[in-house]
C-alpha cells in the first residue's frame, strides 16, 4: 500500500510539474488522471488537521471564503480551493499543490467547497470533521427532478457520518440530514428569524414540499424566500428544531443582526446572504472563534466572483449578481424590489453547455413583484427569451430593451444615470463584469 | 363584458417542471390583454370528489419527475370516469410531457415500474432503464394549425419513449420527438395536445397558444371567435433566432 501511495503522489507531482513547465495552469487535470489511474487516490494524502466541508446548491463559494478568511484571521495556516474546483479532481489536484513527496498536507485547516454529489465519494476517503449544508434547489443542470436523488446520497453518507453536522434548520430539505443518525450527537441547526420581506404563501418556485418522513405536506408560518422558511409536519411533527446558532433582528437597511445577544453589521444585507453568515457564524462559534475576528470579518471581507460586486459610473451605482437557478434570481429580483426608489435592470442569459441549454428556468423566476423598476436591458445568447419572459409577467414591453451585444447592452444602459441592477447567469457573470470594466473604466479615462 | 376562461391546472405542485407552469402564465397574459378574464383552479391529490371536470374550458397537466408521477397515479385513476367524460364533451386537454404519458396505456419508468395511464389513448410510454439515456435539446417541429404549416420550437428532456402514436402533433425537424431519432412528435385531436415539448411551449409559439384560446372561447360562445392580434414582436424574433440558429446547424 506505502509504495502505491508513493507513486501515485510521485505521478501526480510530475503532471503538475510538467504542466508548470509547460506555462500551464495545472486545474484539475493532475487529479483527473490520478482519478483515472487509482480511484482510491484520495487516500495517499496525508491529512491531520480538521476538514471543514461546505455544500449545497448556492452559495458554496462564499460560505468557504467567509470561513477560510475567517479562520486566516486567527493566524491559522488554511488551505481551500478555489472557485469550480469542487469536484473529487479538483480537491485531488489542490492537494497534490499542497502536499510534500511523501503526501503528507501541511495546514492548521482545509476548507473545502464541495459539490454535493461529490460528498459521498470525497468523504469517504478523507476524514472530514465538519460539514456544512446551505441548502437544496433544483438547478438549472440537474433538472431531470433528481434533486431527490441528489439528497438522498448526501443523506446515505450521513447515516455513517459522526462528525459535526451544520445544517440550514430552515431548509425542509436539509435538516431532514439531521435524522439520517440518530446516533450523531454532533448534528446543529441554523436558523434566521422572520424578516421583513417574508410572506405567508410560497411566493417562488421551491421545492421540498412535503415531508420526508410521512409525506404529509408540510406546513409553514412564513416563507424566507423560495421553500426556506419556519416548516412543520402536520402529521408527525418534522421541523421542530432549537437551533445552535439564530439570527434575531435582521435590519436590511441598516446591514445589521443579532446572534447570541451581539449586533453585527455586515457588508452586503439580503436574506439569502444572511443564511450564509448564519452558517459561517454556526461553523465559527463551533470552532471559537474570537467575535472580534467574527466582528472584523462581516463588517470588511465581500467575496468578488460576480456575486453581489458593485461597479460606478458618472455616480450611477450598478450591482452585479450571479444568477444561475430561478432562487439565486429570485433572490436578486427580491433585493432590486427592497432597494428603495427607481432602478433599471440588466438580464444577461446565456444558453452554453455550463448553464445548461435549457432556459426554461426563467419561467420560474417572479417578474410579477417589480417595483419600481424604470426600464430592463437583456442581453446574452437568449436575450429574447429572458425578454418575453418579463413581458409575459405583466412588465410593460416598450420600457425593454434587447441588445444581444453585451458591449451594446451596457452601452444602453448607462445612457441614463441613476441606480442599477445587473443578473448574469453562469457563463454570462464572467463576460458581462469585463464588458461592464470595459466600458466603466475605458469611457471614464477618456 | 367579455368571457372569462376556466382553466384546471392538475397536480400543480407535483408536475411543474422545467417551467411548465409559465404556460399558464402566458395563457392568462394573452386573454387578459384582449379583455377576457382568466381563472385558474388548482387540482391537488384528493380533490376528485369535489371537481366538476366538465365544467372547465381547459385542463392542464405539466411535467413530473418518475417519483411524483407515481404519487399522483392512483388519484389521477380514480378521476378516469369524469376526465374521460371532459374530454368527449369536447373541454380541450393541454399535456406536457410526464401529463402526455399518464393519459396513455401505461408508463414503464427508468426503475422498470409499470404506472397505469388513464388510458385516454392508445399510446404508451416505456423509458430506458439507463437513467442517462434521455432525450434532451431544443426541438422544432413542425404542425398545422387551422389548415397553416406552424413550426412549433421548445425543449425536450425526457427518458420515455412513446410508441402506437395514431395522429402525431407534428414532424420533427430538429431534435428526437416520441422517441430517440424519432420523425413524430407528440400526440394531437381537435381537443387535445399532447407533447414532449417545454419552453414552456407557448412561450415560443404564440400562434399555437391563440389557436388553444380561440378554440376554447368558440366552444364555450357556439360561435366562432377570432382573437383581435397582439404585439408579438420580441415572441416572433426569439423564434427567428432560435429557427436560424437549430435549423442552420443541421445542414
Ligand atoms: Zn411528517
Amino acid at each position: 500500500m506505502f509504495i502505491i501511495n508513493f507513486f501515485t503522489i510521485l505521478l501526480g507531482k510530475i503532471i503538475s510539474g510538467l504542466l508548470h513547465l509547460f506555462g500551464k495552469n495545472a486545474g484539475n487535470l493532475p487529479g483527473l488522471v490520478l482519478w483515472t489511474l487509482n480511484k482510491n487516490c484520495l487516500k495517499a494524502f496525508k491529512i491531520d488537521c480538521p476538514i471543514i466541508a461546505v455544500t449545497g446548491t448556492n452559495g458554496k463559494t462564499s460560505v468557504t471564503n467567509f470561513i477560510a478568511k475567517m479562520f486566516k484571521g486567527t493566524g491559522a495556516k488554511i488551505i481551500t480551493n478555489p472557485e469550480g474546483n469542487n469536484l473529487d479532481t479538483g480537491i485531488t489536484s489542490l492537494l497534490l499543490n499542497h502536499c510534500n513527496f511523501r503526501g503528507r498536507v501541511k495546514a492548521d485547516y482545509l476548507i473545502l467547497e464541495t459539490d454535493e454529489s461529490h460528498v459521498p465519494v470525497v468523504y469517504s476517503k478523507l476524514k472530514l470533521q465538519t460539514l456544512v449544508v446551505l441548502n437544496f434547489f433544483r438547478d438549472q443542470l440537474d433538472r431531470n427532478g433528481e434533486v431527490e436523488t441528489l439528497i438522498l446520497k448526501v443523506n446515505k453518507f450521513c447515516e455513517t457520518f459522526e462528525g459535526n453536522l451544520i445544517l440550514n434548520g430552515d431548509d425542509p430539505n436539509v435538516a431532514r440530514l439531521g435524522l439520517a443518525n440518530p446516533n450523531n450527537p454532533n448534528v446543529k441547526y441554523f436558523s434566521v428569524e422572520k424578516y421583513k420581506f417574508a410572506t405567508d404563501t410560497l411566493h417562488e418556485a421551491g421545492e421540498g414540499r412535503f415531508c420526508p418522513r410521512c409525506g404529509k405536506e408540510l406546513k409553514y408560518e412564513y416563507y424566507q424566500y423560495s421553500h426556506i422558511g419556519r416548516f412543520s409536519c402536520p402529521g408527525c411533527g418534522y421541523g421542530k428544531i432549537s437551533p445552535y446558532v439564530r439570527f434575531t433582528d435582521i435590519d436590511l437597511a441598516d446591514h445589521s443582526f443579532t446572534a447570541d445577544g451581539e449586533k453585527y453589521i455586515t457588508a452586503d444585507s439580503t436574506i439569502y446572504y444572511m443564511y450564509n453568515l448564519c452558517a459561517v457564524y454556526s461553523v465559527a462559534k463551533l470552532y471559537g472563534i474570537d467575535k472580534k475576528i467574527i466582528r472584523k470579518t462581516f463588517k470588511g471581507f465581500r467575496v468578488n466572483n460576480g456575486r453581489m460586486e458593485t461597479f460606478e459610473y458618472k455616480g450611477s451605482k450598478l450591482m452585479l449578481n450571479l444568477a444561475k437557478n430561478p432562487v439565486g434570481a429570485n433572490m436578486t429580483v427580491r433585493m432590486i424590489n427592497e432597494c428603495e426608489g427607481e432602478k433599471e435592470m440588466l438580464f444577461v442569459l446565456n444558453d452554453n453547455l455550463a448553464d445548461g441549454y435549457d432556459v426554461s428556468w426563467i419561467w420560474d423566476i417572479n417578474f410579477s413583484v417589480f417595483n419600481n423598476v424604470t426600464r430592463v436591458v437583456t442581453s446574452g445568447r437568449r436575450a429574447y427569451d429572458i425578454a418575453v419572459r418579463i413581458k409575459c409577467s405583466g412588465y410593460d414591453a416598450d420600457k425593454i430593451v434587447v441588445r444581444p451585444d453585451l458591449d451594446d447592452a451596457v452601452k444602453e444602459l448607462f445612457s441614463t444615470t441613476g441606480r442599477k441592477f445587473a443578473v448574469a447567469n453562469y457563463t454570462a457573470v464572467q463576460p458581462t463584469r469585463a464588458a461592464l470594466k470595459r466600458f466603466t473604466e475605458g469611457e471614464s479615462s477618456k | 363584458m367579455k368571457d372569462t376562461l376556466r382553466v384546471l391546472h392538475m397536480y400543480p405542485n407535483m408536475l411543474d417542471l422545467y417551467g411548465d407552469s409559465g404556460n399558464m402564465e402566458l395563457l392568462s397574459y394573452r386573454l387578459k390583454m384582449r379583455g377576457y378574464g382568466f381563472i385558474r383552479d388548482q387540482y391537488t391529490i384528493g380533490d376528485g370528489e369535489k371537481t366538476d371536470f366538465s365544467s372547465y374550458d381547459l385542463i392542464y397537466l405539466g411535467g413530473g419527475a418518475d417519483f411524483e408521477q407515481q404519487l399522483l397515479a392512483d388519484d389521477l385513476n380514480s378521476c378516469k370516469d369524469k376526465l374521460l367524460h371532459a374530454y368527449k364533451s369536447g373541454v380541450f386537454l393541454l399535456m406536457i410531457c410526464g401529463g402526455y404519458q399518464l393519459m396513455g396505456q401505461y408508463y414503464k419508468d427508468s426503475n422498470g415500474q409499470k404506472i397505469p395511464g388513464l388510458g385516454l389513448f392508445d399510446y404508451y410510454t416505456v423509458a430506458s432503464t439507463d437513467k442517462r439515456k434521455r432525450c434532451i435539446g431544443n426541438i422544432v417541429i413542425e404542425t398545422e394549425i387551422e389548415g397553416e404549416k406552424y413550426k412549433v420550437i421548445g425543449f425536450e428532456n425526457h427518458g420515455g419513449m412513446t410508441d402506437n402514436v395514431s395522429t402525431p402533433f407534428g414532424k420533427v425537424i430538429f431534435g428526437n420527438g416520441n422517441k430517440f431519432g424519432s420523425e413524430t412528435e407528440g400526440y394531437t385531436e381537435k381537443n387535445v395536445i399532447a407533447t414532449y415539448l417545454h419552453g414552456p411551449l407557448l412561450s415560443k409559439n404564440p400562434v399555437l397558444a391563440d389557436h388553444i384560446l380561440s378554440y376554447c372561447l368558440s366552444r364555450k360562445q357556439g360561435s366562432a371567435v377570432s382573437l383581435e392580434p397582439l404585439d408579438d414582436g420580441l415572441e416572433n424574433r426569439c423564434r427567428s433566432v432560435m429557427l436560424k440558429r437549430l435549423l442552420q446547424t443541421k445542414k
